[in-house]
């Protein structure tokens, strides 16, 4: 009897104890080398920072202090597998590939591992299904109302009106790349600014002298 | 003292002529073969399978395909990503129109698809030799990734110029796909890699594989002796980008079932995989696999070392590897030009005389 409640009081207490010692794990794929690293490293650095700035000051999240777990991806696919697998094990919470071919990778994995993936601004479209994508969220845009944002707000800049305006999309010479297009297009007729698009090539070399072509209205939309 | 022809008598010209004529290679061979086969698939875990073992299986047979061209046949190509893509291409192209036939023919069929296009390829070949067919290749490399960035039949019209793998089963367990579990994944890719290295084998060592090297040492005395300089660089550039294909293929649909043309298909991947072919030891089977053994594992490894068990920052290990790989490819190849192969062939001549090396 005595020694029922003991087992029974010392598995209660491991069950109490287990998620009070587990910390909460964020893994971090971040991009610091390659040539998209002038992008990766700030962003790594923030999203590190948030959470430390959360562990110092508020003491974790609901008291549980956040573990972050960096993994460098190099922006690169095959790295960024590795990088999930090698996470996924510690207990990760949340997912941010920042890379639109890494989220395509991940959405089915992390889908069957029921791990949720946070795509904000870049991903698959689509995923706004929430009805068939249950563990993709994409907001605060994708890149078809991105798209569509950013040609507002120049409107708003130009009086309301872009008639007879250029708009440049440079875009990342990729199948991701290109999703903006149709949307602009479409806008383009719509409100009856000249549209153009050019591609930049991997690794964007050639970026700067595309810039200078282009001297009127620019939009860069980021993949 | 175990390792030696003496006390292993054959009878007859099979025996003779097996692929290992050493009854310690032999036993060596089999034992590689049942770990492969009957330990390693109970033992793997998701992340053994996904960052070890599959891309080693994938690169090997890639790695196998290049160097009958490279090694064998002596025409460099750095088209091997380029050819990887048809074949991932070919197979997204067969699993989505005819989503009922399995998907292991897919692969194979990919594989022929490839072979077509690289023969097609290989034509200039006939004219121009080295650096010149080099550059050659390296169109070909450039050619098919725009192809499939910019047709967008080849991606079925998706907005995003993806491909993505379906589901696929094979006697209902799930080969492609999220579902897929590890096992199954390493199996497919091991299965594929021992056929594809036994018929390497074999190819190298019969007639074709002679023509091959002889085409390779000198191209004229060849043509002289009676070898048909058109059959043997095409059947070369065909038979090697069937494997580029299949690996391909595996590389899209098994591994990493997502992949976006330019991203995974680049001249990087060219270069990698030529990297392997030239570190494991051009013209030898083993040294395919040695060289995609040494560029698959040794980032992971360094990965481990630096980042998991000292604590270093992430991108100081991530250069520190690009330096030490790049030190490390100078420092066999200084050593030892002729690849790890080599090594592992000084290894055997010693082992025959271990342990009265006088």
């Amino acid at each position: 009897m005595k020694m029922k409640s003991l087992i029974a009081l010392a598995l209660s207490s491991a069950f109490i104890a287990t998620p009070a010692a587990a910390d909460l794990v964020i893994p971090d794929l971040s991009y610091r080398t390659g040539p998209y690293a002038a992008g990766g490293t700030p962003f790594s650095d923030g999203y590190q920072d948030y959470f430390k700035l959360l562990n110092k000051r508020d003491g974790g999240i609901g008291g549980e202090q956040v573990r972050i777990v960096e993994c460098e991806t190099g922006f690169n696919t095959e790295k960024g597998v590795e990088c999930y697998e090698s996470t996924k094990g510690e207990g990760a919470l949340v997912y941010q590939p920042l890379s639109t071919g890494m989220t395509y990778q991940l959405i089915p994995k992390a889908t069957a591992d029921g791990i949720p993936l946070f795509t904000m601004g870049y991903g698959r479209t689509s995923a706004e299904n929430g009805a068939i994508f249950r563990n993709v969220f994409n907001f605060p845009v994708n890149y078809w109302d991105g798209a569509s944002i950013a040609v507002k707000y120049l409107k708003d800049q130009h009086g309301g009106s872009l008639e007879g305006k250029k708009i440049t999309l440079l875009y990342h010479n990729s199948g991701y790349g290109k999703e903006p297009i149709p949307t602009l297009e479409a806008l383009a007729a719509k409100h009856g600014f000249k549209f153009k698009a050019i591609a930049v090539d991997h690794p964007g070399q050639v970026l700067k002298l595309t810039c200078y072509q282009q001297v009127v209205h620019l939009t860069v939309i980021k993949h | 003292m175990l390792y030696r022809e003496s006390g292993d008598f054959k009878t007859s010209y099979k025996a003779d002529n097996q692929t290992f004529p050493i009854a310690f290679d032999r036993y060596r061979y089999w034992v590689v073969l049942a770990v492969a086969y009957l330990v390693i698939p109970f033992v793997i875990t998701d992340y053994w399978a996904n960052a070890i073992l599959v891309p080693f299986l994938i690169y090997s047979i890639a790695a196998i395909g290049l160097n009958i061209l490279a090694g064998y046949c002596g025409q460099v190509s750095l088209g091997t990503g380029g050819f990887m893509a048809v074949g991932a291409y070919a197979c997204y192209k067969l699993m989505t129109a005819f989503p009922d036939v399995n998907i292991l023919i897919h692969i194979v069929l990919s594989g022929g698809v490839t072979a077509l296009v690289g023969a097609a390829f290989g034509l200039p070949s006939l004219r121009i030799k080295g650096f010149y067919l080099a550059v050659a290749t390296l169109a070909a490399q450039f050619f098919l990734v725009w192809l499939f960035n910019k047709v967008p039949w080849f991606f079925n019209y998706s907005a995003s110029g993806q491909i993505s793998a379906p589901e696929r089963e094979f006697l209902g367990i799930a080969v492609t796909g999220p579902n897929t579990s590890a096992w199954a994944s390493y199996l497919v890719c091991l299965v594929f890699v021992t056929i594809c290295a036994i018929i390497a084998r074999n190819l190298t060592r019969g007639s074709l594989g002679r023509q091959w090297m002889s085409i390779r040492d000198m191209d004229i005395a060849a043509e002289i002796i009676g070898v048909n300089p058109l059959r043997a660089k095409l059947s070369a550039f065909a038979i090697s980008s069937f494997f580029i294909g299949i690996s391909g293929a595996l590389f899209f649909a098994v591994y990493l079932g997502a992949i976006e043309v330019g991203e995974a298909f680049g001249i990087n991947k060219s270069l990698l995989v030529l990297f392997m072919v030239i570190i494991g030891g051009l013209g030898s089977i083993f040294g395919s696999f040695a060289g995609a053994a040494f560029l698959v594992c040794l980032p992971v490894i360094l990965k481990l070392i630096g980042v998991d068990l000292l604590g270093w920052p992430t991108d100081l290990v991530a250069h520190l590897q690009l330096v030490l790989i790049g030190f490390l490819i100078m420092f066999f190849l200084i050593k030892e030009p002729h690849g790890l192969a080599q090594l592992w062939n000084v290894i055997k001549e010693k082992l025959r005389l271990w342990p009265f090396p006088h």
